[in-house]
């Protein structure tokens, strides 16, 4: 079986400074693997490793991404392979446009089974690039992954639904997009950190990918920081539960929270 | 500039904030329903032009439509298509972004039409950052569900014939949790894992009890532990919830948990770290252990 496993090299956004116009600045968040996507190069690992398969790891973005410390975490999470798509002209590229290029890497890789991403990026986070993915291939796409079992063209797949959860059984090529507890990915040792770097990479030329136009164009024409409520910030002394506790609850009655 | 919007439904007709958005633009409101026909008969009595149905589903499950619905959406060239927040919603969202090669926006506050094109007011990056974007051409967005529409003028259904992707649900397995709306409720207290066990929560719920309030939690206490439903967490992922009153209990306080409460009223905090980012974001702030303040603000509610 052939398992690609979409990941994302970016910051957390909680480590970036919002100017007073809105304009996000990212100097000082450091890129990494995304969060989750850990538990989709476990899962695709662990697919693979049950089934002779071969696991490649791909990414699409600026030349960030294939720095030589990106594909070392990138490799280090068990892929066999990488495939990267790095091309300054991604900067800020959207959901469609970033899965269009990776729907015309995963053509270029051929004869791919399975693609297989984290729930959602730590920068972004809509979940829609799986989809998206999945729409530009012309496969499904199917989010909140449990578990994956079976072969290539008859994949066992659990995933959780509102009211519980649900056992699909799948004949063609699909994505799935991982649930954030669908496994616990193991840490890269000093070992696979080392094997990382003897790992095939393949840059592919953006220019030289089969990528639809886009329809229109998207400009960002304004932005500006999100409109909070101001905090009272009141720090109540806790050294003494009881003391602090009817302290709260007399604050919060005056306040008419309660 | 008036705008035709279609609206993507996979199986849960819970979609008024899509009508009313739709409505607003002007132009004919169209909705593909996938799912089976009771959805499609709410749907076509919620006052809108015309509701296309892609026939009883059985054990298929909505992801398998993605292609036909995709194709029947883009067929029709709609400037704008919109779907619930929800995972399935999203996948036929993201097939029929994919035809017509148009841009996704979630997270979308406000929608416009004017000579140019369309304005999106959007959340960026959890919410850190508001962008106002002009899009030229058909555009995708992700919106809120809002609740399942009143009845009013009935239109025809139309059914298309489809063949869906091969995908079959072979056996379901139901939740042990019950459901809960924490959107309706006006308390809630947020527990993180600062809770050491799951049988701690029973310190949370005598708390909860006490102040009237429903439970709810972080991200990692619904997925990963599986101590509460996952409709219980609090976030960008999770729910959004304006309360008169929110506990953070044992929760650090990271953006994307508290994104989802900035419309509370009052913030209150409970972290034995001083640092916590949750104390920058509350009116009530506790440096200390949950074990030794839960017992004893539970004691002074009583
Ligand atoms: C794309 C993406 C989406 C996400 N979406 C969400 C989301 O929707 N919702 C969400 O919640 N998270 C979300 N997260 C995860 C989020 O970033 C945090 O990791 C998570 O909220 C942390 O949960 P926590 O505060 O319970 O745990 P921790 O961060 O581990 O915090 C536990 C806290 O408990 C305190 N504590 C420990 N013991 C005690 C004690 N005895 N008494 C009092 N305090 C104590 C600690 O000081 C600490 O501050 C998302 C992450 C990503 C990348």
């Amino acid at each position: 079986m052939k398992i690609v496993v979409a990941y994302k090299w970016a910051s957390n956004p909680q480590d970036a400074t919002v100017g007073a116009q809105g304009t996000v600045d990212w100097s000082r968040a450091k890129p990494g693997f995304s969060e989750y996507d850990p538990v989709a190069a476990e899962l695709a690992r662990r697919l693979a490793d049950a089934t002779g398969g071969e696991v490649i790891g791909l990414t699409v973005g600026t030349k960030r991404v294939d720095a030589t410390l990106a594909r070392k975490a990138a490799l280090s999470r068990g892929f066999d392979r990488a495939v990267i798509v790095a091309d300054d002209s991604l900067e800020g590229a959207g959901s469609t446009q970033l899965a269009a290029v990776l729907a015309a890497a995963v053509r270029h890789i051929g004869d791919v089974d399975l693609v297989i991403t984290g729930d959602s990026s730590v920068d972004v986070g809509s979940k829609m690039v799986p989809t998206v993915l999945a729409g530009q291939l012309g496969w499904p796409a199917v989010a909140e992954v449990i578990s994956i079992t079976g072969q290539a063209g008859a994949l066992r797949v659990e995933r959780a639904v509102p009211t519980g959860t649900q056992v699909l059984e799948i004949t063609g090529p699909v994505v799935l997009a991982a649930s954030t507890d669908a496994a616990v990915a193991r840490v890269p040792g000093m070992k696979d950190i080392l094997a990382a770097g003897k790992k095939p990479v393949e840059s592919l030329d953006l220019a030289a990918l089969d990528i639809p136009a886009a329809a229109g164009t998207t400009t960002v024409t304004g932005t500006s920081r999100p409109d909070l409520l101001t905090r009272k910030g009141q720090m109540i002394d806790a050294s003494d539960p009881a003391a602090a506790a009817a302290e709260l609850v007399a604050a919060l009655r005056g306040a008419g929270a309660l | 500039m008036s705008v035709n919007t279609w609206i993507i439904v996979a199986g849960d007709p819970a979609i008024g904030n899509l009508i009313d958005t739709a409505r607003s633009l002007g132009g004919s409101v169209s909705v593909a329903v996938v799912g089976p026909r009771a959805v499609a008969d709410t749907v076509a009595a919620a006052g809108v032009d015309k509701v296309v149905w892609f026939g009883e589903p059985g054990a298929v499950p909505a992801e398998a439509y993605a292609t036909v619905v995709a194709d029947a959406v883009a067929a029709a060239t709609p400037g704008l298509v919109l779907a619930a927040n929800r995972a399935s919603d999203r996948v036929l969202l993201g097939a029929t972004a994919a035809r017509l090669q148009a841009p996704v926006l979630a997270a979308v506050s406000s929608i416009t039409a004017d000579g140019a094109g369309l304005v999106a007011n959007c959340s960026v990056f959890g919410g850190i950052a508001e962008e106002t974007v002009t899009v030229t051409g058909p555009l995708a967005l992700l919106l809120e569900g809002g609740p399942v529409p009143a009845a009013s003028t009935t239109v025809p259904v139309e059914e298309l014939p489809a063949t869906p992707l091969g995908i079959t649900v072979v056996e379901t397995k139901p939740s042990s949790f019950e459901q809960v709306d924490l959107g309706a409720a006006p308390r809630v207290v947020g527990i993180g894992r600062g809770l050491k066990t799951q049988e701690d929560l029973a310190l949370i719920n005598a708390l909860a009890d006490a102040a009237k309030a429903e439970v709810a939690c972080s991200r990692p206490v619904a997925e990963g532990l599986d101590w509460l439903g996952k409709d219980r967490y609090i976030g960008v992922s999770g729910a959004h919830i304006t309360p008169d009153l929110y506990f953070a209990i044992g929760i650090s306080g990271q953006l994307q948990h508290m994104v989802g409460v900035r419309g509370a009223k009052t913030i209150v905090a409970i972290n034995t770290d001083p640092n916590a980012p949750v104390f920058k974001e509350a009116d009530y702030c506790l440096v200390g252990d949950l074990y030794a303040l839960v017992p004893a603000l539970t004691a002074a509610l009583k």
